[in-house]
């Protein structure tokens, strides 16, 4: 998963659970409660959530910053359907070195392991 | 559509601004196989598809598959082309080969398929972007007129996953670029290209919305205003609540 390269590159250890879980203020990840609340808020469809995330993010981190998070989270509304939609399979190389990511996060129960 | 971003209450960076004007229109517009209004009724399909009471009650069952019903739909659009749109919109980590193989058997064409998902996901993540940004979503286009040429994409083959793709070594000028500095390595990036400009207007957007190449390490020649790990766990946080393996 490329948030454990990212903190691998950065000398960062980041609680991978919270990506199943929701972050909290202890995952490692600066600003990680706005950061979920705001994916939360914009994947769920929940304009109450996304509206005080999005305040919250550009009172700390700016405009930009905000609209940075947006377009990623957008980004995020289409790979993971243009996947399960087409039966997209995770690619051989990434198998192993994912292996207990997948273990640790139950990930291969998922219904969308094709 | 360029008036909704261009008047948003936040700024926009002018790659993506460009993206999202280049977008939108195109959804108006013939495509491969869907006229512009079918398209259209595609998009207008996939917003309604969030009030649908079917989509809510199966939602929340164990499994989606158990219930059954009608779809509360706009009417404009084959009952069966519904189903997929709104499954899509609301329901997609749970999304099966059996689920696929009863659309094309109730009488969608594989490649029709690869153009309704495209033109719903395409929607969708506009949509969600105008949502995050705090812009109210943008009136549907008129729809252009033209007729799509319905055939066939011979490069295409099965695999791998559910539809068939164009492979990378196969790609042709239509997707040379698509593929470019070796990125079809990703399955994700192979997934609409049986209809070559599902997946070009679909991964457009996507390229400046999250970033063109996920191999390179941190945020090196990309200019944005929070961290990798900031990006990657939204990714991940945003991959995760649909349920999504990949």
């Amino acid at each position: 998963m490329r948030l454990r390269v990212s903190g691998q590159h950065t000398g960062t250890e980041y609680d991978m659970h919270s990506v199943v879980e929701g972050a909290t203020d202890t995952s490692g990840l600066p600003q990680g409660d706005l950061m979920n609340a705001f994916a939360e808020g914009i994947c769920n469809r929940n304009p109450t959530q996304t509206e005080a995330a999005r305040k919250g993010i550009v009172d700390t981190l700016g405009e930009a910053a905000m609209v940075d998070a947006a377009a990623v989270i957008a980004a995020f509304n289409a790979y993971p359907r243009a996947a399960d939609a087409t039966g997209i399979p995770i690619e051989e190389f990434k198998l192993e070195p994912t292996e207990g990511l997948r273990k640790e996060l139950a990930l291969d129960a998922l219904p969308s392991r094709h | 559509m360029a008036n909704i971003f261009e008047i948003a209450p936040a700024t926009i960076r002018p790659p993506l601004l460009l993206a999202l004007e280049t977008a939108w229109p195109q959804l108006a517009e013939p495509g491969a196989w869907l006229t512009g209004a079918q398209r259209l009724a595609v998009v207008a399909e996939a917003r309604h598809a969030w009030s649908c009471g079917l989509c809510r009650e199966r939602k929340t069952a164990l499994s989606p598959y158990t219930v059954t019903g009608e779809h509360d739909d706009l009417g404009d659009l084959p009952r069966e082309w519904v189903d997929v749109i709104h499954r899509v919109a609301t329901d997609s980590g749970r999304l099966t080969q059996s689920w696929f193989s009863e659309a094309l058997d109730a009488g969608i064409e594989e490649d029709e398929f690869v153009e309704i998902i495209g033109v719903a996901i395409l929607a969708i993540t506009i949509d969600a972007f105008a949502d995050g940004i705090g812009v109210k979503l943008a009136p549907l286009p008129d729809p252009q007129p033209g007729t799509p040429p319905r055939e066939r994409w011979e490069r295409a083959t099965p695999g791998p996953g559910w539809v068939s793709t164009t492979a990378p070594n196969n790609a042709g000028p239509e997707l040379e670029d698509h593929y470019v500095n070796g990125r079809g390595q990703f399955n994700i990036v192979r997934s609409l290209t049986l209809v070559p400009a599902a997946a070009t207007q679909l991964f457009a957007l996507l390229d400046c919305l999250y970033m063109p190449n996920p191999s390179i390490r941190e945020l090196e020649g990309i200019d944005r205003s929070i961290s990798r790990a900031q990006i990657e766990y939204l990714a991940a946080r945003s991959s995760s609540l649909f349920g999504c393996f990949y």
